[in-house]
């Protein structure tokens, strides 16, 4: 039996008079690849900082693993790995002292060994990885990005943007990885504008609208969500 | 161009950031020439006071006397360095010198090296005259209106657009740098037009300011261009440029300065006041015949009344009085000449540092450095010799003085530079 | 806050110092900086206090070894005293350069402190000056604004802030980090200022007054730490942060201190010593000239020695009416002449204490008033070597008038002109000589130092509380921009 994950139950967010996010609900089953769309300035992003704690709800809940995210930020956080829209680490340190710091810093302690292993999964060259990330290109920043997120074994990803401004063997790669994780048992959540990767992926693809949910798609057993369906509903989704 | 121009300035009055620069600089300078006019109108009010209470003194103290040694003794001189038409711009190191002393005529050495005694916790703040402002902070104003000029366009991704939409390419920044520059230079002059104006500057001293205020913006917008242009990211250059600045006003002069007094010793003070000590006070237990040999060699005129017959005669006492100046005088005179060489040398370092030449130019237009102290010491030295002259007669001939004698007394005429 | 975090954040930002050629160039920099001008420094004060103890020496030898003489001769021949620098002006060499070396002191008169070091240096410009202090009060905190400009903003920039906060990094644990690693590179600077003051502590200086100007040269710059993390986190762009940064060291650092001289100067009321000495001739005329015991104005004491020893005749006194009277005008006199110089020295400390509310507008200035104040640089520590000097002068002339007085018999005084017998008998034996006071010692006074540069630091303390509150403030309320 799947149990969800990741709940949002009438989540509203209010920035002055204006509703960000109006009344959104969905849920995410553990091991599930869930994908949010929308146009720009549709309330994605601000969905995905409900969930990280950034973003007070004005009312609705987020909950994570049973947990309430307003109730207990850092708990709600301990069950995440976030991977920010183009992930920059920082430039001056290699791919190995990325992790090893941001490890740390979250108080988990990984061996070298896991370290290497996880960049094998990513598939980073092992030439690259003692260079400082100054000399990456975009693909491989991610690549360390997500590696990391894998290493804190968190139950949930949260990627803003993952594959923007990646190029298409890149995204390939990315998706492979991503595909790979959530087939291990970790639960995806990601906000794209990618229509195509994410049907390629997902399990759900929810589509936002002016910070409503205007639809969810599911794919069912092994068929995919049709990217031509969801890009339809896009498309009528925006105001002309 | 012209309408090139326009666009630029209309574009520029748009930035916070330059209204911000442009303001602060017409206010420092602005303050700065107020604290100079203030600094400069005290002294000078401070002067007309003392010759008044000095001229009143003098009447009290000559009341009923005749004895000229007496008077002599008793009678104070104003000697003073007035400040010049354009000192309010550049203090200089008035305040660091003396720039007035009473003098009467007992030995010089011990009365020309007295101070008046400034607060000297005040001297080592520094001023904030007009040449601190253009030597000092101009750069830093004109560095923090430059830097980010290409920088900032190609941080936010404009920097291509704009090339490509201006007919001039990326010489578009030229012109925006120009436009800034100049409205900077309008915010620097126009307090100093004003200030000239009230002041009554003669042409050629507004001409020669105006000419060092160019001199140093155009340097300094020429630095600037260059390092935004070999270094596209602004944080480094600007922390290139405040790094060109420290060096050139902060570092150079101090390494120069170090390098030039070690290299250029002058004679200790405390050597000067011993040795005039001495021979004065020496002069009192020696024989007075040799006091007066050594007099009257100098001054044959008055080799027939030389001869001392009482234990105490003025004229013996003003006699040793000069030997002892004249023995003291060879190393005040090693000091001064100590004080122009490393003034000159100076010269060598100025030539490394911008902030430095501004300052040594400014202060000599103005007669507020070190060459015009010692116009001024020479000046009240030779006011102190005539005053000698003045009393030989009298004190040899022992003739009393009356009114009229009096009257005839030599006056200090400040020395022009 | 779990303090662990902060210092695995802290030593991150070392390494990104060590990594940045920049802050590698700046830290290098600031070290021969500093260690330059603590060697320059030290050489110098050695250098102006062998040569004027020498002096001081000399004076106190040509004195002594004068030969039997009139007592009041030697009141003329006069005395010289010369400023010693304190063990601690190795730090900060604070008026020195701008106060009269050395003093003549002789019969009737004050005479002002001349030949300041600063009347013949070459002139290099305002900002030319090469001491510890300046280098702690200009230059570190440039070198602290250039390792911390864009120590939170740099985090903000490449969105490695909010990566940060949701791995459970608290905001005030980023910020504890940064002003872990920035205060680690003020701890480090302090070193060669730590020697410094152990070369005073060696040379006679007090182990708790160095520890005491440590403290206020640590808080200093711990106030920059804090007003740098608040500038750098309150700001999107790291370039705003530098250009914000270096707008307040200019302020704080350049303009303030000439802006509060010439507010403190030009409100006009220090008129200067050649003022004051027309006022004191007006004052001291009709007192009587003590050389003149025929002067009307002694009549009065006279007519009190002949009462108290029961006498009829000045003739006939025990002591010599000439040592009396002119002990007697040179205490009136004196109490005229130290009334008028302690205005001025009052008009002065006024003028000082001006330029210490100025210390309100600037870290910097407050920091340059504690430091000149405990190091014994500062314009009371030169005002009592005027008075100690005037108690040298006073205590000299005083004790060579009680000669005159006590061991000159007054008929071969009056005589002295016109029998050569008699002028031989008032020249009294060298022996007498040996009277001169020393000067004090800096060391002396450090309670005196201790208590004057205590406002000083309290106000550096309330910077640095200021600093403190602000940059949490900006800390925390920056973390809520970040998302």
């Amino acid at each position: 039996m799947t149990k969800s994950l990741v709940t949002a139950s009438k989540l509203c967010v209010e920035r002055g008079n204006r509703r960000v996010l109006d009344n959104i609900s969905f849920t995410i089953n553990k091991g599930d690849i869930f994908a949010l769309l929308g146009g720009n300035g549709a309330g994605k992003s601000t969905t995905l900082l409900t969930f990280l704690g950034f973003v007070k709800p004005s009312s609705g809940e987020a909950i994570i693993n049973g947990i309430k995210v307003e109730e207990d930020i850092q708990a709600a956080r301990g069950q995440i790995a976030y991977l920010p829209e183009s992930a920059n680490l920082y430039a001056h340190l290699s791919a190995y002292e990325n992790i090893e710091y941001f490890l740390s810093l979250a108080q988990i302690s990984r061996s070298s060994q896991e370290i290497s292993l996880s960049l094998d999964d990513v598939k980073l060259a092992p030439k690259m990885r003692i260079e400082p990330l100054s000399s990456y290109s975009k693909g491989m920043r991610q690549k360390v990005a997500i590696a990391l997120a894998m290493l804190r074994r968190s139950p949930l990803l949260l990627l803003d943007e993952p594959t923007s401004g990646l190029d298409p063997v890149a995204i390939d790669e990315f998706n492979t990885i991503l595909k790979a994780l959530a087939d291990a048992g970790t639960t995806i959540f990601m906000v794209t504008h990618d229509v195509y990767g994410a049907c390629e992926i997902a399990k759900r693809v929810g589509l936002l609208q002016q910070g409503k949910m205007a639809s969810v798609f599911e794919a069912v057993g092994e068929t995919k969500i049709s990217a031509e369906a969801v890009h339809q509903a896009f498309r009528q989704s925006q105001p002309s | 161009m012209l309408h090139e121009l326009r666009r630029e300035l209309n574009h520029a009055l748009k930035e916070p950031a330059l209204r911000w620069l442009v303001l602060i600089a017409f206010s420092l300078s602005t303050i700065a020439l107020l604290i100079g006019a203030l600094t400069i109108s005290h002294q000078k009010d401070m002067v007309l006071r003392l010759e008044a209470a000095v001229t009143a003194e003098r009447l009290l103290t000559i009341k009923d006397k005749t004895d000229p040694g007496d008077i002599a003794y008793n009678l104070f001189h104003l000697t003073f360095d007035p400040p010049t038409d354009l000192a309010f711009m550049a203090l200089g190191q008035r305040n660091e010198r003396p720039w007035l002393h009473r003098l009467r005529m007992l030995a010089l050495e011990g009365q020309i090296h007295e101070t008046n005694d400034s607060n000297p916790e005040i001297l080592i703040l520094g001023q904030l005259d007009f040449t601190f402002f253009l030597s000092v902070l101009v750069p830093l104003i004109i560095i923090s209106l430059l830097f980010d000029i290409e920088g900032r366009e190609r941080r936010e991704g404009r920097y291509e657009l704009i090339c490509a939409a201006s007919p001039l390419g990326s010489r578009v920044f030229h012109i925006r740098a120009a436009v800034k520059s100049l409205l900077l230079t309008a915010a620097i002059i126009l307090p100093f037009i004003a200030a000239a104006i009230s002041n009554n500057l003669t042409i050629l001293a507004f001409l020669s300011v105006l000419g060092l205020i160019f001199f140093q913006i155009v340097l300094w917008v020429i630095f600037c261009r260059i390092v935004t242009c070999i270094i596209p990211e602004a944080v480094t250059a600007a922390l290139s440029l405040v790094t060109l600045w420290l060096l050139l006003t902060v570092l150079t002069p101090i390494i120069g300065k170090t390098a030039v007094e070690n290299s250029l010793p002058v004679p200790n003070g405390g050597t000067i006041l011993l040795t005039q000590r001495e021979t004065v006070n020496a002069a009192w237990d020696l024989p007075k015949e040799t006091t007066m040999d050594a007099f009257i060699h100098i001054y044959p005129e008055w080799k027939a009344q030389a001869t001392i017959n009482r234990p105490f005669e003025w004229k013996w006492y003003y006699a040793f009085q000069e030997m002892g100046d004249q023995a003291a005088q060879p190393k005040s005179w090693a000091l001064y000449q100590g004080m122009t060489d490393r003034h000159e040398a100076m010269a060598l370092v100025a030539l490394l540092s911008p902030a430095l030449f501004i300052e040594r130019a400014m202060t000599e237009l103005a007669g507020t450095d070190v060459l015009q102290h010692l116009r001024y010491v020479r000046c009240a030295r030779a006011f102190h010799a005539d005053l000698r002259h003045f009393y030989y007669p009298y004190l040899f001939n022992e003739k009393a003085m009356s009114e009229n004698d009096l009257a005839q007394l030599p006056e200090f005429e400040p020395c022009a530079i | 806050m779990n303090f662990r975090i902060a210092y695995i954040i802290a030593r991150d930002e070392w390494r990104y110092w060590l990594r940045s050629r920049l802050s590698v160039a700046a830290l290098v920099a600031a070290s021969i900086l500093i260690v330059a001008a603590l060697i320059s420094t030290i050489t110098q004060v050695q250098t102006e206090r062998t040569t004027r103890e020498n002096f001081q020496a000399e004076a106190i030898n040509t004195f002594e070894s004068q030969p039997a003489r009139h007592p009041h001769r030697m009141i003329h021949y006069g005395h010289y005293v010369f400023r010693t620098p304190a063990p601690l002006s190795v730090i900060d060499l604070g008026v020195d350069a701008a106060a009269g070396t050395v003093m003549f002191l002789e019969g009737h008169r004050q005479n002002s402190a001349v030949f300041t070091p600063n009347y013949s240096s070459a002139n290099a410009g305002q900002l030319a000056e090469l001491s510890p202090a300046f280098a702690y009060q200009v230059l570190t905190p440039l070198l602290l604004i250039i390792l911390g400009f864009a120590s939170i903003s740099r985090e903000r920039e490449s969105a490695t802030e909010t990566l940060l906060y949701s791995i459970s990094v608290a905001p005030l644990e980023l910020w504890m980090g940064k002003i872990i690693a920035l205060s680690g590179a003020a701890l480090m600077s302090l070193l060669p200022l730590s020697l410094g003051l152990g070369l005073a502590i060696s040379a006679g200086e007090h182990a708790g007054v160095a520890a005491y100007m440590l403290s206020g040269y640590a808080l200093y710059l711990l106030t920059w730490v804090f007003i740098i993390t608040a500038v750098s986190s309150s700001c999107q762009a790291s370039s705003t942060a530098l250009t914000l940064l270096l707008a307040g060291w200019i302020f704080f650092c350049i303009v303030i201190s000439p802006v509060a001289s010439g507010i403190a100067s030009t409100g006009g009321a220090y008129e200067g010593k050649v003022v004051s000495d027309i006022a004191v001739q007006q004052a001291l005329r009709g007192s009587g000239d003590g050389h003149n015991e025929a002067d009307p104005a002694f009549d009065q004491f006279k007519m009190q020695l002949l009462q108290q020893y029961n006498v009829e005749s000045i003739e006939s006194l025990p002591i010599n009416i000439r040592g009396m009277i002119s002990k007697n005008a040179e205490e009136k006199q004196t109490q005229i002449l130290n009334r008028f110089s302690d205005r001025r020295m009052e008009a002065a400390r006024t003028q000082s204490r001006i330029v210490y509310w100025f210390g309100l507008l600037s870290p910097a200035l407050a920091l340059k008033n504690f430091s000149m104040n405990v190091a014994g640089t500062s314009l009371s520590e030169y005002q009592r070597f005027q008075h100690q000097a005037e108690n040298v002068r006073f205590d000299f002339v005083q004790r060579l008038n009680n000669l005159h007085a006590e061991q000159l018999s007054y008929s071969d005084d009056i005589n002295r002109s016109k029998d050569h017998q008699s002028e031989q008998r008032t020249r009294i034996s060298p022996v007498h000589w040996k009277m001169l006071q020393p000067v004090a010692h800096h060391e002396d006074n450090e309670q005196e130092r201790v208590s004057e540069s205590l406002p000083h630091f309290i106000m550096l303390f309330f910077w640095c509380v200021f600093g403190a509150i602000w940059s949490v403030t900006r800390a925390t309320r920056g973390a809520a921009n970040a998302a």
